[in-house]
């Protein structure tokens, strides 16, 4: 019996091994890369020989022509990334709340439509987006990149709020309705606070989502100071002679926030989002 | 008795509107629905009619079909999306049942493997790049060292560069349809697994008549949204190989955006036309799910 | 405190229409239970005066001033939920405080009112909990005090005792006929139990697919059922309902149902051959020696002794029929007995309308 017990945990080990490197290999050799001299880097070596924080200083001090806007562009990064998780959160729960609670007429229709912007796929509206921006007048102003991710974020937040809000009670809505609440008061003193949990993963799956953009972003901003931090390195691809051991402390450094708010809020987030992506 | 005065109207007052009492709380529901109404119809309505405007030329899609990077497109979009996604679909049912173990190792290793669709592509993407570059990338290092030979050129061969694209694809999105498999398996109550172990099942009969029918649907769900996002995934080709060599590993949505940098904008929304066939079944079929 | 009229009530839901005229007057400080099976409608019609759903025709009307465009909020009503509705981030001071606190009322009224309900309760250690910290008979116990606290016009109460365990139902029964009997607000209880209607009610309206089936004290509709539905839907155990067709001979009268056996009734109901329903409570049967003058012959098939009384489940012809005996009985299963039919207590209802044919003087 143990030995069978012995077996079946060799063959787990088996799968686990292969998984672990698959999943981290990748990330490792980003931390590699941002720990090595550039002779270290190019060296295909597994631990850097002089491993050094060097790459870390030239980012932070801004001292290579990459990266001569570092600060701002992080700055741009956290700006815009708070804008969308704000004013998405914001239009979405104010969405729900009326096609939930309020049923609005005419909620379902708009309901399918944004499930129906949730499918189009992204790369797709981009092009049209980038066209009608340029009508508009935004193309190159950070509000062009907001209001491009609050048009993304907002189809699977209303999506996830809706679905959220139909587990609630209905009664509560009506014991509020007779104890006198007018619809906002309905919203802000029993809605928004038994919501809570779904709100803090939608304001950050918005957030996250914008942070990490890459295609929108280097699409509607072109401007060295207007532009986040996901296009100014993606600029490290157009030289061939690119510091790539630069290039990987600045992507550590990128990556670091999203991975650290999605590990602080996982319990919220993996409930949360999974739930509401996929209804079998 | 009350002490809370209340507006009193005159009992022989004739009614209102009949829809009164409703309508206060519907014209709220629609002011706060304006907002996001006010998004789709500027920002997703208006530039998918201009787009499709834009695009209303027949010469356009002449000249698409006559470019011969548009076919070999279609191509790599198709083998992207029949290959590569059943690929990461399986693999993810076949992980999800490995996660669903309780043993500690394994939820830390379930943590770890979260990582990939955690943090953002563009870093982890650069890494694989690097990583794949035939001289001094860290594979091909290793490879040279194990065996003395030189690696192939990974990003330099199209069926090379579009496979390592699909694994930068999985790579990356892995992670997420497992935990969506996982949350399937877990609904499905334990009761039904005693019951199939009392009666002798193994293993692979557990699966085949449990869990399966279990998660059929939900697997069927994830496939299709998968493909209609793989449609859209820009990142995982153009950060990796750009497209390139000589434009052989694009998709469509590459495509699109590569005649947007050229200025051919026209081109750029035919060839999502061109992709609308494709893509309209799924989302019918994906609205006609979740809409229930 | 206030009186309540409908007249001419209607509901749709989209072209279906589930209440159909309805019309009557609930008095100032009375306690109307409205009662029926699942779907019947009693509920529509009270969240038509709570405000919660649309009236599509009819009056509806709280001291003669008409409702029907008035939002629940300004109807000064108050409503216990089956769900009880707490609101469930809120402590239980704050859940009865809520609808005072939206009104702006001065905190100093809201504290002292709160109070008061939490003392008639006895909710006063409890003030500072949540209500997922309390029992199902303390959570019901807030909503009514949440109820209390507005002090309106008519208190509305939903199915308020039905997530309750039987013995607790008992105990909130009577707490609730003792707040009324203190109150004295008007009160529109509904509920789908028929004991929680005759022990709580002052009068009753029993409903059965959107109309009203009949309306009368508890004891009005407990010995004079206007129709087979009210019969057999007031009482427990339910009257025994045997069909047959009515016979007269002379002075005598009886039912003879399938089987053969007859029933016998006061004379001077209903005519010769009409087809009909005779009922008879359970208490109003006894059990006597077989082939007793009058009596039905019947076999017992199921003794249940309760302690108090006993419960007596027989066959007679082809008709099963429940009786019940106070005090102890030697009778078993399988023993032949008479069953004694007290003519006076008979109810004799049309076959094909279901209404009574003459009421059975006492």
């Amino acid at each position: 019996m143990n030995a069978r017990k012995a077996l079946r945990e060799a063959r787990l080990i088996l799968i686990g091994i292969p998984v672990a490197l698959w999943t981290l290999v990748p990330i490792y050799h980003m931390f590699l890369f941002a720990l090595s001299s550039k002779d270290d880097a190019f060296s295909g070596q597994l631990w850097p020989s002089h491993p050094t924080l060097n790459n870390f200083a030239i980012v932070f001090e801004e001292k290579h022509y990459f990266l001569n806007h570092f600060w701002r562009q992080l700055g741009n990064s956290l700006v815009i990334a708070i804008a969308v998780g704000v004013i998405t959160l914001a239009i979405a729960t104010f969405a729900a709340f009326a096609i939930s609670r309020l049923k609005v007429r005419g909620g379902r229709l708009v309901m399918n439509c944004a499930l129906f912007t949730y499918f189009i796929p992204a790369a797709f509206l981009a092009v049209p987006m980038y066209k009608a921006m340029g009508v508009y007048g935004l193309l190159n102003t950070q509000w062009a990149l907001i209001l491009a991710m609050i048009t993304l974020a907002s189809p699977y937040a209303i999506w996830v709020l809706k679905q959220a809000s139909d587990k609630l009670p209905y009664e509560l809505d009506e014991a509020a309705r007779i104890d006198g609440a007018s619809p906002l008061q309905l919203f802000r003193l029993v809605y928004v606070p038994l919501m809570v949990p779904s709100l803090v993963a939608i304001g950050t799956y918005a957030l996250l989502l914008a942070w990490n953009e890459y295609l929108y972003a280097f699409l509607l901003l072109s401007n060295d100071k207007d532009i986040t931090l996901a296009v100014a390195l993606g600029h490290f691809l157009s030289a061939d002679d690119s510091p790539w051991e630069v290039l990987m402390a600045t992507g550590l450094i990128y990556a670091l926030p999203p991975a650290a708010i999605y590990y602080v809020f996982r319990r919220y987030m993996v409930s949360g989002l999974t739930a509401g992506a996929v209804k079998s | 008795m009350s002490t809370i005065a209340l507006p009193q109207a005159g009992s022989a007052l004739p009614s209102g509107p009949a829809r009164k009492v409703i309508s206060t709380w519907q014209r709220w529901g629609l002011v706060l629905l304006a907002p996001y109404i006010v998004v789709f119809l500027v920002f997703v309505i208006y530039p998918v009619f201009y787009g499709l405007w834009l695009a209303r030329h027949p010469q356009s899609y002449v000249n698409l079909v006559n470019d011969p990077i548009f076919f070999g497109s279609v191509v790599n979009t198709l083998i992207f999306l029949i290959v590569g996604i059943n690929l990461k679909m399986m693999v993810a049912l076949f992980l999800s049942g490995f996660f669903v173990r309780t043993q500690p190792w394994i939820r830390w290793l379930s943590v770890l493997f979260i990582l990939p669709w955690a943090v953002p592509s563009i870093p982890t993407i650069l890494s694989i790049r690097f990583m794949l570059n035939p001289e001094w990338g860290i594979v091909n290092q290793t490879i040279f060292r194990l065996t003395g030979a030189d690696g192939p050129n990974w990003l330099n061969d199209r069926w090379i560069a579009l496979s390592m694209a699909m694994l930068v694809h999985i790579w990356k999105s892995l992670p997420f349809w497992t935990m969506i498999l996982i949350a399937g398996r877990l609904s499905i109550p334990a009761e039904h697994y005693e019951a199939a172990s009392v009666d002798g099942a193994s293993a692979w009969q557990k699966f085949r008549f449990i869990t399966w029918p279990s998660v059929r649907g939900l697997y069927l769900t994830s496939l299709i949204l998968s493909m209609i996002w793989t449609l859209g995934d820009f990142n995982s080709v153009y950060l990796l190989t750009g497209g390139g060599p000589a434009d052989l590993t694009h998709v469509l949505a590459t495509l699109g955006i590569r005649y947007l940098r050229l200025d051919q904008v026209d081109l750029s929304m035919a060839t999502i036309v061109c992709a609308l066939p494709l893509v309209l079944p799924l989302v019918y079929f994906m609205m006609k799910r979740l809409s229930k | 405190m206030a009186s309540v009229a409908f007249q001419n009530v209607e509901k749709n839901f989209g072209s279906t229409k589930v209440i159909h005229g309805i019309t009557f007057e609930i008095q100032d400080g009375e306690f109307l239970v409205l009662v029926g099976p699942s779907g019947c409608g009693k509920s529509t019609l009270l969240r038509m005066l709570a405000g919660l759903e649309e009236i599509s025709g009819g009056v509806v009307s709280i001291d003669g001033r008409k409702v029907n465009d008035v939002d629940s909020k300004d109807r000064d009503i108050a409503m216990v939920f089956q769900s009880y509705a707490l609101y469930p981030h809120m402590t239980v001071r704050d859940n009865m405080g809520f609808s005072l606190k939206l009104r702006k009322a001065d905190a100093r009224i809201t504290t002292e009112r709160v109070a008061r309900a939490a003392k008639i309760l006895n909710l006063e250690p409890y003030l500072d909990r949540f209500p997922r910290e309390l029992s199902g008979g303390q959570r019901q116990r807030v909503a009514m005090g949440r109820a209390i606290v507005r002090d309106p016009k008519v208190f509305l109460f939903d199915e308020p005792l039905s997530n309750l365990d039987a013995k607790l139902r008992v105990a909130m029964r009577a707490e609730i006929k003792a707040l009324h009997q203190r109150l004295k607000t008007t009160t529109v209880y509904v509920t789908h139990d028929q004991i929680e209607a005759m022990t709580m009610a002052d009068r009753i309206v029993v409903m059965h697919d959107g109309v009203i089936e009949q309306i009368g004290t508890p004891l009005e509709l407990y010995d004079h059922p206007d129709n087979l539905f009210v019969a057999q839907f007031i009482g427990s155990p339910a009257m025994n309902i045997v069909n047959g067709t009515l016979h007269r001979h002379g002075g005598t009268a009886y039912v003879e149902a399938a089987g053969g056996t007859r029933w016998p009734l006061e004379s001077g109901v209903g005519h010769d051959g009409q087809q009909v329903a005779f009922g008879i409570r359970p208490e109003h049967l006894a059990v006597t020696d077989v082939g007793t003058v009058g009596a039905v012959p019947a076999q017992i098939t199921v003794v249940e002794p309760t302690g108090a009384e006993t419960e007596l489940l027989v066959q007679a012809g082809e008709a099963p029929i429940v009786l019940v005996t106070h005090g102890r009985t030697s009778v078993r299963p399988g023993d032949a007995i008479g069953l004694a039919v007290d003519p006076a207590m008979v109810h004799v209802f049309d076959q094909a309308s279901g209404d009574r044919l003459v009421p059975v003087m006492q």
